[in-house]
């Protein structure tokens, strides 16, 4: 009976595992640029939290237009290499 | 011959394999995609049958569960495990539980659990391929080694070889208790759960895995497997408080300490991984607070199975100790050696700006709890060093760890009302005097009220000053803190009315639901506090102690205690003590106790079942002690416990604020809320 059912297990794994399967799911890999969107979302979103913490009340009205300032920036340096990656030729591999 | 412990051992082997198949193959195809070198079998292939092998290891662990639970309620006395740790007459609920409670069985439900995990990962493969891949190779390496340890050095199916018996040795009667039917798989998930974080983490770092993306898919695993471990611990804690009988629920025992050190450090990472999020900041700093922490579960495991310190709660030394040993010295060698060859991979983005600013009350926050956990890992393996230093064990008792951990845990409390106040990058003294003037008073009242009230430090004996004085500090940072989570939340439900016209309700559930993630963060700072006050009430607890008659009664804070009968029962588990006390609270009896002391015929050992009147106030707990030899008398110990209630009440919402920012983020609610309310601008982003 035991080896009964171990015989089974192994089979049933055995077969499951090895299964021949033409064609596994493949993504292609992540890139500076996923990243940089990555990294554009965040800021979009820090900027987001920022506005809304100022309507609360939370921040004065020029710590406010400066920290909105410095964010902007660094959204607009990402957004700038994002265009620069945009329209370069896409390598083979990644396509 | 033993069908099911030969299928069970049989099982056992084969996940083994398995594990091993998923690592080698694995690792063969991930190298093949890195440098491009295609072998005979296509690399994606190998990484596919990898993916498989380590859902087959599941399915193969899983059978060797059930064959031991089989072996349990089939009373199959040929297995030496269950003949040490059942016998006929246990209840059926325990013949379950006693699949972890002992050292072989424990072994196999972490082994189970760390291939659930891995079977949930491998099944989610799709969010990331490559990732996922990586995660999962590094998973099976740390499966190989518990299923070798199941192979080779604590088998589960071994069978007895003396002569046969009539029936088993019994469960530990300590375990005999409802809540231990749930608590160790609690603090399991939470223990074994650590491996997957650390498994992506080191995994994106040997990948160079371009982006945050794995640290949010991180942050989630990690956050499920506080969740668990959270209520893992406080189940144990409740679970101390039920059944020991001394009164207390936290005694700063090595494994208790075991378990409450990777708390801390993902506690710490739960924070900081926010930064990374935010700002790219911190990391190095995260990708070794995971490491750190499932190095510490490790650690936690070696020291309760290895008999390396002496408790309540730990296994019989054994022989496995070596084996911890060393798999932690290769994975600690292994992270040291990825993390330098990848370092330049986790440069910062950002540098700290001010030193009053969120990022630094978050960095404040990590480096408190770090101080907490080598402050307690300290205090834990202290008999460890001294023994090695002066040749004798000399044990740190909890004085040693409440004098240090209460004042840390002030501090920590402390920040938990700062932090959100606080301003990304710089917060300015205008900034800081408009969101900090209600808090302050509320603090400030608070203390007064209390004082006025006739909490004062100063006129109480000397021995109680310092307990006193740190729950007078509690109680007010608390309600400042209160005050702070509540006022934030307050002022985000006013922006929302304001340009949506809501009413109240309507507008904090579109805030929260817009944010979960940061309602549930303060959520689960308002349940410590909870827990916090809770606990600050120890500093009043009283005691007292006396051989009961019929009709004696004692007299503790409002409550009379007055022993109505005692007598004896049993049934074929076990024998029982017991007395039966009414409770008056003045001239009204509001309830009836029956604390008993019972021995477990099959072990041949005794235990205590408390008996509690809770409410949110105070706890009445009572012990039965045993039996005066010359009277027959029973002696009965009254503890007046106050606050304790609000320790599982703070659970209780830490668990309701993890879940709440976990679950998936409203944007398809809050679309339609837009859309219906153009005035609306919590979507929009400034300077759009």
């Amino acid at each position: 009976m035991g080896i009964l059912a171990a015989a089974t297990l192994l089979v049933a794994l055995f077969a499951y595992i090895f299964w021949p399967e033409q064609n596994p799911f493949t993504q292609r890999a992540a890139t500076r640029l996923d990243f940089l969107q990555e990294r554009r979302d965040a800021v979009m979103a820090n900027l987001r939290d920022l506005n809304f913490e100022f309507r609360a009340g939370k921040y004065p009205a020029e710590e406010y237009e400066s920290q909105r300032d410095r964010l902007e920036a660094e959204a607009a340096t990402i957004l700038t290499e994002i265009d620069v990656l945009e329209a370069a030729p896409t390598p083979a591999h990644l396509v | 011959m033993h069908p099911m412990p030969q299928f069970g051992s049989f099982a056992l082997i084969l996940a083994l394999a398995l594990s091993a198949y998923t690592l080698v193959a694995g690792s063969i195809g991930l190298f093949q995609l890195a440098y491009n070198r295609p072998g005979r079998v296509s690399p994606d292939r190998l990484v596919e049958t990898a993916r498989r092998a380590g859902i087959g290891t599941f399915i193969a662990v899983l059978c060797a569960a059930f064959a031991l639970v089989w072996a349990s309620f089939t009373n199959d006395f040929s297995v030496a495990y269950i003949l040490h740790h059942t016998n006929r007459a246990l209840n059926p609920a325990y013949k379950f539980s006693a699949l972890w409670s002992g050292q072989e069985g424990s072994l196999l439900l972490w082994a189970f659990l760390l291939t659930a995990y891995g079977f949930v990962l491998r099944l989610r493969y799709r969010t990331d391929v490559r990732l996922f891949a990586y995660a999962s190779t590094i998973l099976a390496a740390v499966q190989l080694f518990f299923l070798a340890l199941l192979n080779f050095a604590a088998p589960p199916f071994a069978l007895w070889t003396g002569d046969p018996q009539p029936d088993g040795f019994g469960l530990n009667p300590l375990l005999q208790y409802p809540e231990m039917v749930i608590h160790p798989p609690m603090l399991y998930l939470g223990y074994v759960g650590f491996s997957v974080p650390f498994a992506f983490a080191l995994g994106a770092l040997m990948m160079r895995y371009p982006g945050e993306k794995w640290i949010r898919i991180t942050r989630r695993w990690t956050l499920v497997t506080w969740l668990f471990l959270t209520v893992g611990i406080s189940l144990g804690m409740h679970w101390a408080y039920a059944v020991l009988g001394w009164g207390g629920y936290w005694g700063w025992d090595p494994v208790e300490n075991a378990s409450f050190l990777p708390w801390l450090t993902a506690t710490a990472f739960l924070h900081s991984v926010i930064m990374q999020e935010k700002r790219g900041m911190m990391k190095q700093w995260n990708v070794w607070l995971i490491f750190t922490t499932f190095m510490l579960t490790i650690l936690g495991t070696l020291l309760t199975r290895s008999g390396i310190v002496s408790s309540v709660h730990a296994f019989a030394e054994s022989s496995i100790g070596g084996w911890f040993t060393t798999f932690l010295c290769i994975t600690f060698a292994v992270c040291l050696f990825t993390f330098f060859k990848q370092r330049k991979h986790l440069a910062t983005e950002h540098k700290l700006e001010a030193i009053v600013s969120r990022e630094s009350s978050f960095l404040f926050n990590n480096l408190v709890l770090l101080v907490l956990c080598f402050t307690v890992l300290f205090g834990t393996l202290f008999p460890v060093l001294s023994e090695y230093v002066q040749g004798s064990k000399v044990t740190m008792g909890a004085p040693f760890f409440n004098r240090v951990a209460v004042p840390i845990g002030l501090f920590l409390l402390f920040l938990t009302g700062v932090g959100p106040l606080l301003a990304w990058r710089a917060t300015s003294l205008r900034s800081i005097r408009r969101n900090f003037v209600l808090p302050c008073i509320a603090t400030v009242g608070s203390a007064i009220m209390l004082m006025a009230v006739g909490i004062r430090p100063w006129k109480v004996d000397a021995l109680d000053q310092q307990g006193s004085i740190y729950s007078l500090v509690c109680f007010s940072i608390g309600a400042g803190v209160t005050v702070a989570i509540f006022t934030e939340f307050l002022r985000g439900v006013g922006v929302v009315r304001t340009q949506t016209g809501r009413n109240f309700i309507s507008a904090a559930l579109l805030l929260t639901r817009r944010n979960n993630r940061r309602y549930g963060g303060y959520l689960v700072h308002f349940g410590i506090v909870a827990l916090f006050i809770g606990l600050a009430g120890a500093a009043f607890n009283q005691s007292h102690e006396l051989e009961m008659g019929f009709g004696d009664s004692i007299t503790i804070g409002n409550y009379k205690v007055i022993c109505q009968s005692y007598t004896q029962d049993s049934n074929p588990n076990y024998d029982t003590d017991f007395a039966l006390l009414d409770v008056y609270d003045g001239p009204k009896k509001i309830t009836q106790m029956a604390p008993e002391k019972r021995f477990y015929t099959a072990s041949q050992t005794t235990s205590t079942i408390v008996a509690i009147h809770s409410t949110p106030l105070r706890d009445l707990y009572v012990v039965f002690e045993g039996r005066n030899l010359e009277t027959s008398k029973p002696i009965i110990k009254v503890f007046l416990n106050p606050l304790v209630s609000w320790i599982w009440i703070g659970v209780a919402i830490i668990i309701a604020g993890t879940f709440l920012g976990l679950a998936p983020q409203f944007k398809a609610a809050l679309s339609t809320a837009t859309a219906a309310t153009p005035a609306l601008d919590l979507q929009s982003v400034a300077g759009d």
